[in-house]
């Protein structure tokens, strides 16, 4: 079944023309890697997925994206709670510095939810747990999340995307302002994550979406070149501007 | 479009490319002079065959050293990654070639001082002949990227089969004659060596197969008869 089913979207900042007809699918539970040059649309894709993209002065959005069978564009939409449903890790690790360990980790939840002290404890070391942290936090849980390693607020944010318990994970290059053994486990836990969550990530590093990735597609000037299972992707692409993309041939 | 960004990588890759298909040259040049030193009853000739297998397995060496950099650096992929997996399997099926040039001219060098069948010999200058003409098949369509050339190879392997088969009748003719029958046993060792390289170069046919349309396929099947 697909998590997310994107057809004939567009997208513009101002006059700017960013997605040119766009067609996707994300299977549930499963890795989804969006690959292409700088400046190809990929983030902003993954940004119209959870009604990110009108957030920017400007930018408009036409086209249809469905989220297990809803419509995420619809007027009776309500984009907060979409943004609930589908969680989002950027670039570079953000947490709220001065808030602790576990406000961070439960932060989403507080918003609108009425749990007890205990009940927002326990979904906080679950999420904690998920996102691989919680050996390494459970005793400082108190400090400012702004004390931990990059890596380690890297994973915080995941925790915190996850404790609202969303259906699909967006990663844009989650790892490209980490350091490799921290890269490694951002790459761990997407693989442990798909058991639970369909993940859609950007990524700049072939190689990890080669790793990490089940399916993976192309973009080249906002559109989809090609999209077809990672191994077909990296070991006999249909389509020459996919070779020469991923051979390096251009960049 | 911005301009390449792996060029130090296919560069290295060309050159690995243009190193195989030497070796396939350096092959060729060996099973042709083994055969004809066994035919000639040429002592130098022989000797040069197995002197000169050091430099053809130096070169084996090199390429393999040099695409296990690749792989360690460079993580090729796509038609990059078929490529240098393909020149791998051919630089391998091509130090065998040159191994059993290595065993025919030993061969014929043990084998001088013995009594010959002519009939026999001209079974193995034609199996050396054709065997010859494939491996040039197999490196010709793998420089020019041409499948429909290394489709030819199971057919052109056909006669070497039938005459590698047809040895041991050959051999059992020279029963009376107690030297004449060493010799011909020996013969037989080389027909089964022309005959394997003969299924190199339909191996190395399968490996441009492999890297022109992305697919594992054997040509022929040892294990089921097709004929």
């Amino acid at each position: 079944m697909n998590a997310v089913e994107v057809s004939g979207l567009n997208a513009w900042f101002g006059d700017h023309h960013v997605l040119k007809d766009v067609h996707m699918e994300a299977q549930s539970e499963t890795v989804t890697a969006m690959i292409g040059p700088s400046g190809c649309g990929k983030s902003t894709l993954i940004r119209c997925l959870n009604r990110m993209h009108e957030e920017v002065r400007g930018a408009r959005v036409t086209g249809k994206v469905l989220f297990n069978g809803t419509d995420v564009y619809a007027p009776d939409t309500d984009p907060v709670e979409v943004r609930r449903r589908i969680g989002m890790v950027f670039q570079r690790p953000n947490p709220f510095p001065t808030m602790s360990v576990m406000e961070n980790a439960v932060a989403g939840l507080k918003l609108g939810s009425r749990l007890s002290k205990s009940e927002l404890r326990q979904r906080g070391e679950r999420a904690l747990r998920r996102a691989g942290l919680w050996e390494e936090v459970k005793d400082r849980l108190d400090q400012p999340g702004g004390r931990l390693s990059g890596g380690q607020q890297q994973r915080l944010c995941v925790a915190r995307a996850l404790a609202v318990e969303p259906e699909v994970l967006l990663m844009d290059e989650p790892a490209s302002a980490l350091d490799p053994s921290s890269t490694l486990r951002i790459e761990e836990l997407v693989e442990e994550l798909k058991d639970s969550v369909t993940v859609i990530i950007v990524t700049h590093n072939m190689q990890q979406a080669a790793r990490i990735a089940d399916w993976t597609m192309f973009m080249l000037n906002g559109e989809v070149v090609e999209a077809d299972s990672t191994e077909k992707i990296f070991t006999t692409p249909a389509d020459q501007r996919t070779e020469d993309y991923v051979t390096g041939r251009f960049g | 479009m911005r301009p390449e960004t792996r060029s130090k990588f296919h560069a290295e890759l060309d050159n690995l490319e243009a190193e195989v298909v030497q070796l396939g040259a350096q092959g060729e040049v060996a099973v042709r002079q083994s055969v004809d030193a066994l035919v000639r009853r040429d002592r130098e000739l022989a000797g040069q065959v197995i002197d000169g297998d050091d430099a053809l397995d130096e070169r084996y060496l090199d390429i393999e050293r040099r695409i296990l950099d690749l792989f360690a650096l460079q993580t090729p992929v796509a038609s990059d990654l078929r490529l240098v997996s393909a020149i791998m399997h051919i630089n391998l099926h091509l130090e065998r070639v040159g191994d059993q040039a290595v065993n025919v001219a030993k061969i014929a060098l043990a084998t001088f001082d013995l009594p010959t069948s002519s009939v026999i010999l001209s079974h193995i200058a034609e199996m050396g002949d054709v065997v010859c003409r494939m491996l040039h098949t197999a490196i010709e369509a793998f420089e020019r990227r041409d499948l429909e050339l290394c489709l030819k190879l199971p057919a052109m392997d056909d006669p070497v089969d039938r005459l590698n088969r047809g040895m041991y009748t050959e051999v059992v003719k020279l029963a009376s004659d107690e030297r004449k029958l060493e010799w011909g046993i020996r013969m037989n060792v080389v027909a089964r060596a022309l005959e394997r390289v003969g299924d190199n170069a339909v191996d190395i046919g399968e490996q441009v197969g492999f890297l022109l349309t992305g697919e594992f396929r054997e040509f022929t099947d040892a294990s089921h008869d097709t004929a």
